[in-house]
């Protein structure tokens, strides 16, 4: 840079040839002119022209090199980034009334707002020379819209010069010089992209080191009042059609190919002309048409033109880009001269007013123009390329790894998402405007450049009028807002606007490579100004200034910002990276890299055909990500599983995100009873875990199982059915209860036959006869379980096995059985069975059965004694007290109150129901009375002898527990353990291809979710065994944790389900639908390959952002070291 | 000198794209040829698609037209199948197997070419295809490109000879970068490349 810097302000005695940019020639040009200050504002494609201007200006005030070169530093040259292009062309008039040399670059809109001082500065007077460089964008590379600056020479009645190359920049700069200073009006020189940043040919010559003293000169012409602007304007034509205009136009009129016959001719101005030239050589047209370039189109060279075109040509082909400029011009003097030359322009061939000319176009023109045929000369192209060209992935440009603005926009998708309201977001100019492109997706709007707190507050007003008061978004770089966001901002206090403005402060101009504005100078010339007290300033009483990149201090201001009414600020402020000041979060030799084994891994099967009803949206993930960083309880999944291997992860974030049809969905992928479950369940999942710190999973799923709409919708699982591939076994299940139910769920969606028989007229076995009707929804219950039949599951009722069908029959019929039967005999007490008639005693599951079927065992207001501490005991005692309010039910059992098997909960509902409980207590004495009553006499079990209690009743129910009756009806003694239980847990059963589930399977917990989870595991044996199927239950951890430990029943639930409530949890645990970093971040450091994220090291800023994003805790640092050895 | 000769190079912003230009331009400069550059680089910073095209001969521009690339220096893989408009069957390509992920292939909404297939392509109609797999492991990636303009200087019609890229690596390369430029780029003369 050094040495392009040097070169640049070296003068030459001989013609130096270099190979530089349009835009270093015009430096280079207006050093030579002896320009004294530069004034601008960046933009595309003008920036290199002030970037050079700002090297040279450090180069000539860094004291060292003034030693080292004074001839380099002789002349110094003034520079400035103004704030904005009208500042930037006022100081430059001014700059020039002070007796100076100046120039004013900007790019092509940048003249709309510089424009205002140019339109009247015309009508007065300047002192030195003012050369404007103007830079179009046709085509729209880097700009909003392709605005022809050509005109502003007639609108302000300035000179214009319209270069074609390098080397036409550099003359044409220097006569503006030249002109300017004779006829003391500013001169515009008109680039084009094409121009400014094609690289060619140029020569350069003697600086003029020529010194003007600074003068004012007290000019009548200095103050534009009325009364003289009138006469002013006539003098400012004069000025403009003086001879040192006239004198310029046969300079910049360049006749090629001169022939001397050729009837054609080719007018043209810009770049066409370069595309002419060479289309026009390529296929040798040098003999058939002329070729007239015009440099200087404003003031037009009409007289010039005339003599060349009269009685020379008969066709003449005008090719400009954009307006037809040069063609109107060519028309009008061709009509008002009477001559009688056809002329082509826009609308002739391709030609269009709209983008860029490439040299297709201009050789399709020109062959068509020039009656020939080029295709015999052209090289012959590739054969079917097309088919290759086809369906290629975009390219977009991205905001960079490791980008402030991509953690800003981050930040703002957790703290304000744009899915719960209808928020809109007004964007602005700059880099951050690529926060409108996916993945990230916040900007509503963008237009010109300052416009977005203006249209903030405007669509404000708008909805105000309304009566729809919602907050409205701006955003803003830091740059743009001293640009012009300040003044509207000030619109915005005063005019009371309820917007949020955020400022994303990267401490540069970015976009156009990095300038320095007022907020953020880098050079001891500047003074900063700090942002936020200019905001305090104006009165604006929320103003926030956060780090983008820490999310959980950043979160509450954005929010707080956006609850306030009226004007909230918040100034997001990390630098580029680009900039020294950007430092990356990493210590040396620090990587970051991605754990496998967490990305987009489901850590609930590794059967990836089971089913998931978790959505892939990317909203989703989102939830899951805002969790992660913002709850106040990170629980992992692995805490709170289900022995039905339920993905209470996917459902507790689907309820986060407000979907709980999916979180049903969730549920049923696993089994049938969502309702039933969220009714009954004693959930271990939710036991097991950390004591004070979990997830009212069961709640939950009452919660959402209670919507109607969703719940009575089963279409999926039907559907599931519908698309299995017909295994073509057939599998009977013997017992209708909740394993047996559970495993024909899993098997018919698998695609097998299923039949299930059982003794009872309906289904469901326990849940359907012995729990209580008040402790669940039976309709419910009955709903979900009659599913199967939609399902294709056939049902044969009123069937005992042994009695009404033998074991051998379906043994010979079915490829496989199950045989879930659960235990139907109920324990009894010797005692109780010698002492008591059987009409004044009954079993719970008796008791029960007929409670459910509204009969009752017993009189209204009798003394009840429940023996037993188990849930049926307790169901029994609440039964009983439900049936009359009169009864008066005591229970006795053996265990402490803590120790009761129980439910803590349904001990709770009891006692407050008025049960008595007699806890440590047997019956030591049973006897009936004369009077018909029962006289109990209790002692302590601790202390057997030791006498406790005496009470007389009218009824005894014993719940001592369950044994089973010999349901396969086999002699072998060793099947059964003492309880009548099938020995068999890990399926050693002697008979091939039976398997056993819930209850009746001995070791198996007795619960709902165990007989559920037993029924799936026999799912499971019974497809390894018809089908060799690969996996384990997956449920298993679980299931076994649930059977084999004592699960804490001390634990009480009193969570209300209330969103924030919620919000302050977090489940976290890896998720194969996650592609939440892509869907949502998009950092091009992070790739995907074969369906796992990996960080490119090479593009990697080290910002570590992405630690944080990833809600699967995938993401870390590691050291280079660590990484080699992985 | 009248042949006319049109160079393209294409790739990703921050693969040094331009910084190949400017060799090329010094290569030029020393040789005594014309010389002209367009480059079209709408934010080449933040990852978009950057081309350069060089003309080398009188009124022989930097810009570009449907099989009017005589050679192709292709940074990236799917960038230089973007360019086969411009190819024709008398063209050079010189291309690694570098891959950087557009947004849309790693969203999974798009699929990356597959390079085995452009490859047979361009070696059934081109002139030369040359085809770097695998990069030596001792170069990073942000100096593949030097190594690829090996690749292209020993092809024997390439206007601009190895020596002479050598002189012009010389004089645009400032500081201790200077020897390790040039040690790549002979490195991309030396080694042998099937394709």
């Amino acid at each position: 840079m050094l040495k392009r810097t040097k070169n640049i302000i070296t003068s030459r005695e001989e013609p130096y040839k270099t190979c530089v940019m349009g835009n270093e020639g015009i430096v280079r040009a207006a050093v030579e002119s002896g320009v004294n200050g530069v004034f601008s504002y960046p933009g595309t494609p003008s920036t290199e022209i002030s970037e050079i201007f700002n090297h040279i200006y450090n180069f000539q005030h860094n004291s060292e090199n003034e030693k080292l070169y004074p001839q380099l530093s002789f002349n110094k040259i003034y520079f400035e980034y103004s704030i904005n292009e009208k500042i930037a062309m006022e100081k430059a008039i001014a700059f020039s009334i002070g007796n100076k040399s100046a120039m004013c670059v900007m790019k092509n809109v940048g003249m709309n707002v510089a424009s205002d001082p140019l339109m009247s500065v015309t009508y007065q007077t300047i002192g030195g020379p003012l050369v404007i460089i103007v830079c179009d964008d046709p085509g729209c590379h880097s700009s909003s819209n392709e605005q022809d600056s050509r005109f502003w020479g007639p609108m302000a009645s300035v000179p214009v010069f319209n270069p074609s190359t390098p080397q036409e920049s550099y003359t044409m700069v220097k006569q503006a010089f030249g002109l300017s200073d004779l006829i003391k009006l500013p001169v515009i020189v008109r680039t084009t992209t094409r121009v400014s940043h094609t690289r060619g040919l140029v020569n350069y010559g003697r600086i003029n080191n020529r010194v003007n003293d600074a003068i004012f000169e007290r000019l009548p012409e200095h103050i534009n009042i009325p009364a003289r602007t009138a006469t002013a304007h006539s003098k400012l034509i004069n000025k403009l059609n003086s001879n040192a205009s006239k004198e310029l136009f046969k300079q910049n009129i360049r006749l090629l190919n001169k022939g001397k016959s050729n009837r054609n001719c080719i007018i043209t101005s810009g770049v066409s002309t370069t595309y002419t030239i060479e289309i026009t050589e390529n296929y040798d047209l040098q003999h058939l048409v002329d070729i007239i370039e015009i440099g200087m189109i404003y003031p037009f060279p009409e007289k010039e033109i005339i003599e060349l075109l009269e009685n020379n040509y008969d066709k003449i082909l005008v090719l400009e880009e954009l307006e037809p400029f040069v063609e109107n011009h060519i028309r009008n003097i061709c009509q008002r001269n009477n001559l009688n030359i056809e002329i082509f322009g826009k609308g002739y061939s391709s030609l269009v007013t709209t983008g860029e000319f490439s040299l297709e176009i201009i050789r399709e023109v020109i062959e068509k123009f020039t009656e020939s045929n080029f295709k015999k000369q052209d090289n012959i192209p590739l054969d079917n390329f097309e088919n290759y060209l086809n369906q290629l992935p975009p390219r977009p440009p991205a905001l960079c790894a490791g980008c402030p603005h991509r953690a800003t926009f981050y930040l703002l998708k957790l703290a304000i998402p744009r899915e719960q309201n209808e928020l809109i977001m007004c964007g602005d100019i700059g880099c951050f405007g690529l926060g409108a492109l996916p993945p990230l997706k916040m900007i509503d709007t963008i237009n010109h450049m300052g416009m977005s707190i203006s249209m903030a507050q405007g669509l404000y007003e708008s909805f105000h009028s309304s009566e729809k008061d919602r907050k409205v978004v701006a955003l803003l770089g830091d740059g743009t807002f001293f640009h012009s966001g300040l003044s509207s901002l000030v619109n915005a206090v005063y005019t009371r606007a309820n917007i949020l403005v955020i400022i994303f402060d990267n401490r540069t101009i970015g976009m156009t490579g990095h300038q320095d504005h007022p907020g953020a100078s880098h050079l001891p010339k500047y003074k900063e100004i700090e942002i936020p007290p200019v905001l305090k300033g104006l009165g604006i009483e929320v103003v926030e200034t956060i780090n983008p990149f820490s999310i959980r201090d950043s979160f509450y201001k954005v929010e707080k910002a956006m609850a306030h009414k009226g004007v909230s600020v918040i100034v997001s402020k990390a630098p580029c990276i680009f900039l020294p000041e950007y430092v990356t979060q990493s210590k040396h030799k620090t990587i970051i890299k991605v754990d496998h084994s967490k990305c987009n891994t489901c850590a609930n099967h590794l059967d990836e055909e089971l089913a998931c009803s978790r959505c892939y949206a990317p909203k989703n993930n989102l939830s899951r990500a805002k969790s992660k960083l913002m709850a106040e309880n990170n629980i992992s999944g692995e805490a709170q599983l289900c022995p039905a291997n339920i993905c209470n992860h996917g459902f507790f974030n689907s309820i986060l995100e407000g979907s709980y049809k999916e979180a049903v969905e969730i549920v049923r992928d696993k089994m049938l009873f969502a309702r039933t479950c969220g009714d009954v369940c004693h959930r271990p999942c939710e036991l097991f875990s950390d004591k004070n710190n979990f997830i009212p999973i069961k709640l939950l799923k009452k919660t959402v199982s209670a919507i109607d709409n969703n719940f009575y919708d089963f279409s999926a699982p039907i559907q599931r059915v519908k698309n299995a591939e017909r295994k073509n076994k057939k599998v009977a299940v013997i017992g209708a209860g909740p394993a047996g139910l559970s495993a024909a769920y899993d098997l018919v969606q698998q695609g097998y036959e299923i039949t299930v028989f059982d003794k009872e007229d309906k289904p469901g076995g326990m849940i359907t006869f012995a729990i209580p009707s008040f402790r669940m929804d039976k309709n419910g219950f009955e709903f979900e379980a009659m599913q199967l039949k939609e399902m294709g599951v056939e049902f044969v009722f009123n069937t005992t096995i042994g009695k009404d069908i033998s074991f051998d029959k379906i043994k010979n019929n079915f490829d496989s059985i199950i045989v879930a039967t659960g235990l139907q005999k109920s324990k009894q007490l010797d005692l109780i069975e010698k002492n008591i008639k059987p009409e004044n005693k009954s079993d719970a599951i008796t008791f029960l059965k007929s409670f459910n079927q509204n009969k009752s065992l017993f009189k209204n207001n009798s003394n009840v004694l429940i023996i037993g501490g188990g849930n049926s005991a307790i169901d029994a005692a609440r039964a009983a007290k439900k049936l009359s309010q009169q009864n008066h039910v005591t229970v006795s059992c053996i265990e402490s109150e803590e120790k009761m098997p129980a439910f803590k909960d349904e001990i709770i509902h009891a006692k407050n129901e008025g049960i008595d409980f007699i806890n440590g207590s047997f019956v030591n004495k049973i006897s009936e009375m004369q009077n018909g009553k029962i006289a109990v006499e209790l002692n302590d079990f601790e202390n057997k002898s030791k006498k406790m209690y005496s009470l007389e009743c009218d009824y005894v129910i014993t719940a001592i527990g369950q044994v089973g009756d010999n349901a396969l009806n086999m002699d072998n003694k060793n099947v059964y353990d003492e309880n009548g239980r099938i020995n068999n847990f890990e399926n050693k059963l002697e008979i091939d291809k039976v398997f056993v589930a819930g209850d009746v399977c001995a070791g198996n917990n007795m619960s709902l979710i165990g007989a559920i989870a037993s029924g799936k595991k026999a799912a499971i044996q019974v497809r390894k065994f018809l089908e060799n199927y690969k996996y384990d239950y997956e449920g298993d951890f679980a299931l076994k944790r649930l059977n084999d430990t004592q699960i804490p029943h001390y634990r009480t639930n009193n969570f209300d389900i209330d969103k924030k409530e919620l919000e302050k949890y977090d489940l976290f645990q890896s998720c194969q639908k996650c592609n939440h970093c892509i869907d949502n971040f998009g950092c091009p450091a992070m790739v995907k390959v074969n369906g796992k994220v990996q960080i490119d090291m090479s593009r990697c800023t080290l910002c570590g952002l992405c630690i944080d994003v990833c809600p699967n805790n995938a993401i870390s640092w590691a050291t280079v070291e660590e990484e080699t050895i992985n | 000198m009248s042949v006319k000769t049109k160079i393209l190079i294409a790739g990703v912003g921050g693969q040094g794209i331009v910084y190949l230009t400017n060799i090329l331009v010094e290569a030029a400069m020393i040789s005594d040829i014309s010389v002209s550059v367009s480059e079209i680089h709408g934010l080449s910073q933040r990852g978009g698609v950057v081309t350069a095209g060089i003309g080398l001969g009188e009124n022989c521009s930097g810009f570009m037209k449907n099989a009017g690339v005589d050679f192709l220096i292709g940074l990236e893989p799917l960038e230089t199948q973007r360019c086969l408009n411009y190819l024709h069957k008398n063209s050079c390509v010189v291309f690694g197997n570098y891959k950087m992920l557009p947004y849309s292939v790693n969203a999974g909404t798009s699929v990356y070419p597959d390079i085995v297939k452009l490859m047979e392509f361009l070696k059934s109609q081109c002139r030369k295809v040359v085809f770097v797999e695998n990069f030596p492991e001792s170069i990073d990636a942000v100096n593949y490109n030097l190594y690829l303009l090996g690749k292209m200087a020993v092809l024997p019609d390439f206007p601009l000879s190895a020596n002479i890229i050598e002189r012009a690596i010389e004089n645009i390369v400032e500081g201790k970068n200077k020897e390790k430029s040039l040690r790549i780029f002979k490195m991309g003369l030396l080694e042998e490349t099937t394709i």
